[in-house]
Parts: C-alpha cells; structure tokens; sequence
C-alpha cells in the first residue's frame, strides 16, 4: 500500500507543518521545545500531589487517574486506568478512580490519529513537530479504535514515573537507598526495618521532585493487572442509573431547548408560520432561529420545549435537491464507477492486463445505503456564556476540540464571543463516531448566548437524531478478477465509489481540507496486502450529495470489507474451491492472518454439515492493526425468514489490556454489524430522510440476538483495536452464509426488510430476487 | 394535582396530568435513572415499575398514575444503598457497555423475575423488548439467569 500511506502522510505532514509555521510565527520554535508534551510535570495543590498529567494522589491515599479519552461503553476508563495502577503498584480498588480531565493538555492529544505512528515508536521531525503542533492545539478526540493504542504506552510511563518519584520521597524520608524500598498496594516498603508509607503520605514529597528520565518499566512477566480480566470502574454507577450522561446534566437555573432541523439539508428557514402561538405555550421562554437553519424552542422544561416544537408550523427555502431520492443517489454512485479520473489508492502490478489474459475473470457490482448511528442517547448539549465571558459545556462528546470549537462557533452567531470555554465530557450513551462533530454543541451555545447568564441543554428528540445526519456514505464498489490455473486470482482491479467523509469532518470542523480524493476511509479495507495476489489495483471517485457524511464506527470498512470478503467468496466459487480453504490458500504467507482464520473455523467446527435452509459464511479482516475472523451461521426460512443463529470471532487485537473488554466489543460489533446488514437504511424521498425512530429505523432485540463466542488469540503484538474491528467481518459472512442456504448472492445492504413484531422481536426477510 | 408513591415516598405532584411520567421523574423530581431514548415505547429505556408492572414511562401521562406505586431504577437498591440482587447480577456478568439503556433493562428485568423466578431463554426473549444499541444482549440473558439462580440459592 505504498501510495496508499504516502499520500495520507502527505496530506496530513502538509497540515502540520502549516501549522508549525504558524505556531512558531507566533511563540516562535523555541515555544514548541518547551511544550510538556509528555505530561511529566508535577506540582502540589492543597492535599492533593498532581505527579503527572494523567495521576493525582490525594494525602488520605486516593488516585486519581486522569483518562483523556471518552468512555463511551468501549471500557477505556478502565483499561486506561490499569496500565497506571500495574506500574504505580496498586490494586485495582475502591481507592482508585477515572476523571475526564477538562484542562486540555498537550500530552492528552491524538497526535497518534492523525500522523498513525504509536508514541512508543514515534520519532523524526514529522512526529516531533505534529505532536507539539497538535499538543498546543488541544486535539483531543476518542475514536478509530486508537486509545489503547495511542495511550497505553505514555500512561504506563506516568504510572511508572509516579511511583519512582514516591520511591525517591520515601528514600529521602526514611533516610535509605531507593534500592532498599519496593512497592505494593499503595505503599512504600523499607523491609530491612519494616518501615512503611503509603502513597498518600508521600505524594506531596514526591511531587517536588523531578520527574525521572526514562523510568523503567515493569517487565511483562511481572503484571499483575494487565492481561487479567478487571471489572470496569463505570459499571456500579451505571447499574444504579446515576445520572452520568450528558442528558442528565441540571445546572441551578438551567433552561431547556428542542430543535427543529430542515427536513432537506441545506435548505434555510424563510418562516416560522405561527411563532406566536408557539409563544404561547405553557412554560414557552423563546423561539429562536438558529444560524439560519434551525429553529429551537426554549422552555423552562423540555417537554414543554419539545411539545411546542411539535406545533411549529415552518416553511424552508427550497433548493436543488428537493427531489433527491436514494434511487438517484444510486445510480450516481454506479455511473460513477466507471468515471474517467479515478484517484489511484494503490496500483501494484498491471492488475488490467493480468485480468484481461487470465483464463477465468469474476466481476460484480455491490452496494451499502447511507446508514446512521441511531445512540441509545439522543444528540444533547448543556453550555453556559457567563456574564464575564467565561463559557462552560458539558457534553456527551468524543471530542472536546469539537465542543469548545462548537461554542465559539455558535456563540459567534449571537455575536457574543467567549473568553473561554470549559468542556465537561460526560459519559457517552453511545457514540459510533456521531460525536465527533459540533452540531448540537453550536446550537446550544447560541441558545446560552441569547440568554447569557443561564445554562441551556438542548436534547435532540429521537427524530432530530435519527434525521440530523452525518450518515454513512451510500457506498458502491464494482469488483473484478482474473484467476488463474490453480483458481486463486492473479489480479484483481477494485472500483469504489462513496461521498467522503474526510471533506465533510474537515469542513465542518478543522481550518483546513484535505478534499474528497483519495480519501482514505473511501477505500480502506479493499486492498487486502496480505492476500497474495500478484497485481492488485484500487481506484476510488468521491460522488457528491447534499447529504452531511460523518464518521460511522468502522467507517470504510463497514462496507468494503463487505464487498471484497463477498467477491473473494464469488472466486473461491467460481473456481470450485471451498471458502475457507481458498482463503487459506491466500493467507500462505502471513501466519498471523491464518491463525486467526484457523482459530476461528475450528471453533465452528467449519467442515461439519449443517441441515438444508442453513448455511455458514467466513470473512477475515486485518484493521485498526487488528486481525478478526469471523464465522456466521444463518437459517433462511421457506418464507425467506433469515435467523442468525451463531457468530463465531476470533481476533489478534496484539497485547490485550483488559480481555474482559475485548470479548464485550466483539460481542457488541457483531450486534451492531448484524443490525446494520440486515436492517439499516437511511433512505430519501423529496430530498428528506424517510425513518424517524425505531418503528423504521430498527435496531435488533434481545429475542434476535444470536449467540457469539470470542477467542482472543495471544499475541506479543503491541496492542491493536478493538472497538471497531468486531462489526466489520460481519456483513460479509451473513452474505455468505446467505448464500451457502440458499445459493443466492445478495450484493446489497441491507440483506433484508425487517418488521418489529409486537416490540418484542425483529422480523428480517431476505430482499425478493431481483 | 396528582398524589402517587414513588420509591416508597408518597408524593402530591403538581404539574400537568398530560406530561409524560417519565419527564415528571426527570424534571420534576430529579429521578434521572429513567431516560429518554425514543418517546414512543419503542426502546425501553424509560421503562419504571408501575405497581409491579414494568411500563415504558414515555407514553404514560401522570394523570394516569394517580394513587399508583412507581419505582424507578433508583428505588431498587435499598436504603443503605445495597444494590438489588438484579442489579448486582447484571454487575457481576459486567452487562453494561454505554449504559445508557441498561437502567430500563434492569428494570423489565426484575419484573420478569417477579412473575416468573425461572425464566427460560425463550421466556426471557418473549419478556425482554427493550433496545440495546451496544449489543449487550448475551450478558443479559446471562444476567437474568444468575440473578435467578442466586435467589433459588437464597
């Protein structure tokens, strides 16, 4: 994939170095030398001893530990928390605890996201100066499955320091070498004289002292916590339904507020038809049109805002897209794929002529819809504008670059702008990539700018959010192949087409835009480098809409992987072979790919027959630098009823933090990646999005869920993701267990339409043959 | 003006009889377990005990509980904050991922349990219609089992 990074680090070393000159036309280089980009400081405040960025020890014993990432279900709270308390020493008990920290530190950045190197592997200027760049400039985010990644390494150097610099305090205190004290529990042991200090009586020494080199880390061998199953430290307030979430934020004197969007993107108000009678509502403070396209209602309640939003009576400009329906889109997408300028992702060998002389070629056409996030928490925001100017926003969000942009921006259009902003990240319900952007946080900071002084939440209903955007690109892909005497393929030469998602989060969000072409979460996942295929070509064409594309958990993959693990399927097919063994045949030169798929087709028991009308289906994927292998066993009804009756998983996810949270992903990718492939679709029709709730937007239930079972295999990898990597096999081996039923390649998503019967089961049948 | 018991407290509320029981919870008296999800008993994530019976509090006017018993995931633990023994099952098979829908699980859950101390898979399916987006549905038909384990045990 050489072309494939070095146009990626092209485009993103081009933003950083912008932004060094710029930084350093301002504070100068000298600045970006002093950055704390590590977050090795430290310092007393009162009782409690900061050690470093990510550790607080207060004197009565309790740590503190500041996680920079969202929890937003995926466990990182905890997972982050155990690599500090394995290196400091202590167990993972009532005494320790998780804070979003609101002070954007540099060493809390996502440089990792954005220039994909690990810290622990980072060097050269390019890193050198990103981080800093992007350390000032507070790029906070949680998403691509990256946290662990990204901050297992920089917190066990905290954990590690921490517990050096108590070490250092106590030698001091009790007047002997630093070679005659251990650690355990939390506590500082001299065994010589039996003399012992806890953490807390020596963090406020500890913390005047300088911080160590390069302290040493615990060997692996030596782990306590890392590797073993921990319970998640977010768990008991959530089982108590404590008010955790952004929608459960109350503030003394807090308004409440309910929006209305346009029901075609970008179309702007041209009247509210009936504000007075709205005005008139019981409890009704405001009616407000939001930076032209919105109109919100603020309420002293927000049932009373959101009832009066259902009265309001708005007429919308109209515009080029009024009679935008998915059929266009459609055919747009599959016009497109035989586009003149394709932008080359990769092109290794000549993939055309290889196709053209092979004996055998194998060609399809396959396609995804526009999906959405659908979180169990509606999109919400609280923000304060105090009369000083100091602004403040609590917001279920996996970016606080995000929210405190956002309120900038939406204060703007009140023409009132903040001297500050504190971002308070709550706990997410849900997220999937939809809370990466500033939508809802702009609006609720214009709203606190109209009434300045007083906190405002703004909750979407479930309608606004399900018609509020930043979908997943409806997505096309024609696919071809040359087999050769042996019927593995010699080439194969991938047309992708989708609207970018890259365009539309930089436009809505960042100062600059990398533009639409070769966006890579438009490809990603249909080049499969550990295939061995002699000649390998993928080209991809941005397709326009008016339509906002965000991210969508597993983002590119979601449907690429869909198309190539169903094509690689049709040539294993096409040249008699059986599927798990062509696949083998592929992966001969990568054992870490084949253990994965082996593991997981032993746990299926693979060659065993199944009865008639049930079929079994196999997809591998390598992403996020993880490997996951999936095996789907269906039941397709004489009626065309599907049942998903099992789903095998096994993953390479490198060094696994917490396996307890791992095997959880899994479990919930492949509820996610079942729901998507059978149920989802965003439709249009007039230019509008036709679901609204999950009448029609449906979301399988307990009664459908299928039995899963996760093998996790050991690996001496550095760790890998896991958030994403569990939905995107999925498609793909529904598909082909379809087919192995039924002997029907559906090409497709949804693979089926799906009633929900009684709001007690879902009901998917298979689409009708075409 | 409407008098019900919620959480063992009885309570007069004065607001409007058409407002949704689950905002009157939320805003009215700060119970904040309940949530919104969908507004139209689609999800389950409102879903209170209403004299025993777990009810999507979205679609429920308060002018309709009037003299009822409400309990709200808040009420399940007891006084000295020990959690129920559903609660404590759905802790100990760690079920949660956001969250967020779990506090309408827990309570459909200890309904189910009510009525029917052994359920079975196909007897928990048919009971359980709520909508977990994170996909922690294999945990809770754990969950449920161990919980009623734990009190044939008891």
């Amino acid at each position: 994939m050489p072309r494939l990074l070095s146009r990626r680090t092209f485009l993103f070393t081009g933003a950083a170095v912008a932004g060094t000159a710029m930084v350093a036309a301002v504070g100068g280089v000298g600045l970006l030398s002093t950055v704390d980009v590590d977050g090795l400081e430290s310092f007393v405040d009162g009782e409690r001893a900061v050690l470093n960025a990510f550790l607080t020890i207060h004197s009565d014993g309790r740590v503190v530990v500041s996680v920079p990432r969202t929890e937003m279900g995926q466990g990182i709270h905890t997972g982050l928390a155990m690599v500090v308390a394995e290196e400091l020493d202590i167990p993972m008990d009532e005494r320790l605890s998780v804070v979003f920290p609101t002070e954007l530190h540099p060493a809390y950045s996502n440089w990792f996201n954005v220039l994909g190197v690990r810290p622990e592997e980072a060097s050269g200027p390019v890193v050198w100066v990103g981080r800093r760049v992007l350390g000032l400039a507070g790029f906070i985010s949680t998403g691509a499955s990256a946290s662990t990644m990204a901050m297992w390494h920089p917190m066990r150097v905290a954990g590690a320091s921490a517990r050096q610099m108590l070490i250092a305090a106590a030698s001091a205190r009790l007047g002997v070498p630093v070679s005659a004290l251990t650690t355990d529990d939390g506590f500082v042991t001299h065994a010589a004289s039996g003399r012992t200090l806890s953490y807390g009586q020596l963090a406020a020494d500890a913390a005047v002292l300088s911080p160590p080199e390069d302290p040493a880390l615990k060997p692996a061998a030596q782990w306590r916590i890392i590797g073993r199953s921990q319970p998640r430290v977010d768990l008991p307030a959530k089982v108590r339904g404590a008010p955790v979430f952004g929608m459960d934020v109350v503030l003394p004197d807090m308004l409440h507020a309910a929006i209305r969007h346009a029901p075609v993107f970008g179309a702007e108000l041209a009247a509210i038809n009936n504000e007075p009678d709205v005005r008139a509502q019981p409890g009704i403070l405001d009616v407000a049109i939001v930076n032209r396209r919105q109109v919100a209602v603020v309420a002293r309640s927000w049932w009373q805002a959101e009832q009066a939003a259902q009265l309001l009576d708005i007429s919308w400009t109209s515009t080029d897209f009024d009679t935008f329906a998915t059929a266009q889109m459609s055919r747009d997408l599959n016009a497109a794929l035989t586009s003149d300028d394709p932008h080359d992702a990769v092109d290794d060998g000549d993939a055309e002529a290889a196709i053209t002389t092979a004996a055998d070629r194998v060609e399809a056409t396959y396609e995804a819809p526009f999906v959405t996030h659908a979180c169990m928490e509606p999109m919400n925001a609280t923000v304060i504008i105090r009369e000083d100017g100091a602004a403040e926003a609590w917001v279920p969000s996996q970016a606080p670059i995000a929210v405190r942009q956002g309120v900038y921006n939406g204060a703007s259009w009140a023409d009132v702008h903040p001297a500050s902003v504190t971002c308070n990240i709550t706990m997410n319900g849900g997220a999937f990539g939809r809370r990466s952007d500033q939508d809802v946080v702009a609006q609720a900071a214009f709203l606190a700018a109209r009434h300045r002084g007083r906190p405002v939440k703004l909750i979407w209903s479930r309608e606004e959010d399900i018609r509020g955007g930043l979908y997943r690109s409806h997505a096309a892909a024609r696919l071809r192949a040359g087999l050769g005497p042996d019927g593995l393929p010699l080439a194969y030469d991938i047309r992708v087409t989708a609207q970018s998602a890259i365009e539309g989060i930089a436009g809505r969000n960042l100062p600059f835009n990398p533009g639409p072409d070769g966006d890579r979460f438009t490809v990603e996942g249909l080049d499969k480098p550990y295939y061995t295929v002699p000649s390998r070509r993928v080209r991809s064409q941005h397709v326009p809409s008016h339509v906002p594309i965000g991210l969508w958990r597993s983002n590119g993959y979601s449907f690429n992987t869909f198309f190539i693990e169903s094509f690689i399927d049709e040539c294993a097919l096409a040249a008699g072979a059986d599927p798990l063994a062509y696949r083998r045949a592929l992966l001969r030169d990568h054992p870490r790919h084949l253990a994965v798929l082996d593991r997981v087709a032993e746990m299926a028991d693979w060659g065993a027959p199944l009865t008639p009308g049930r079929g079994r289906g196999i997809a591998i994927e390598e992403c996020h630098r993880s490997i996951v292998a999936q095996i789907a066993e269906v039941t397709i009804a004489t009626d065309g009823e599907i049942t998903v009756d099992r789903v095998l998983c096994a993953i390479d996810v490198g060094l696994v933090i917490n396996p307890d949270a791992v095997v959880a992903q899994m479990e919930g990718g492949i509820s996610f990646g079942v729901t998507s492939a059978l149920m989802s679709a965003i439709t249009f029709e007039d230019g509008a999005v036709v679901q609204s709730n999950f009448h029609d937007y449906p979301i399988q239930r307990l009664a459908n869920a299928p039995e899963v079972e996760v093998s996790i295999i050991e690996s001496d990898l550095p760790p890998g993701g896991a958030g994403e990597p569990g939905i995107v096999p999925v498609a793909a081996a529904l598909g082909n267990a379809i087919h192995a039923a039924t002997g029907r390649r559906i090409r497709r998503l949804p693979f089926a339409t799906t009633q929900t019967i009684g709001l007690r089961r879902t009901r998917s049948v298979l689409v009708p043959e075409a | 003006m409407v008098s019900l018991t919620v959480n063992g407290t009885s309570l007069d509320i004065q607001a409007d009889a058409a407002k949704p029981l689950l905002w009157v919870l939320r805003e009215e008296l700060g119970l904040l377990g309940p949530k919104y999800g969908c507004g139209i008993a689609q999800c389950g994530a409102c879903r209170v005990l209403i004299d025993g019976q777990s009810t999507p509090s979205c679609i429920t006017p308060l002018g309709s509980v009037s003299g009822a018993s409400v309990v709200t995931i808040e009420g399940l633990s007891d006084t000295e904050g020990t959690l129920s023994d559903v609660q404590q099952a759905w802790l100990d098979e760690q079920v949660p991922q956001c969250g967020f829908c779990q506090p309408g699980f827990i309570i459909a859950a200890t309904a189910l349990l009510a009525e029917n101390p052994r359920p079975t898979d196909a007897e928990i399916d048919e009971a359980i219609t709520n909508i977990c987006r994170c996909g922690t549905y294999p945990r809770i038909r754990r969950a449920i089992h161990r919980a009623a384990a734990a009190r044939d045990q008891a």
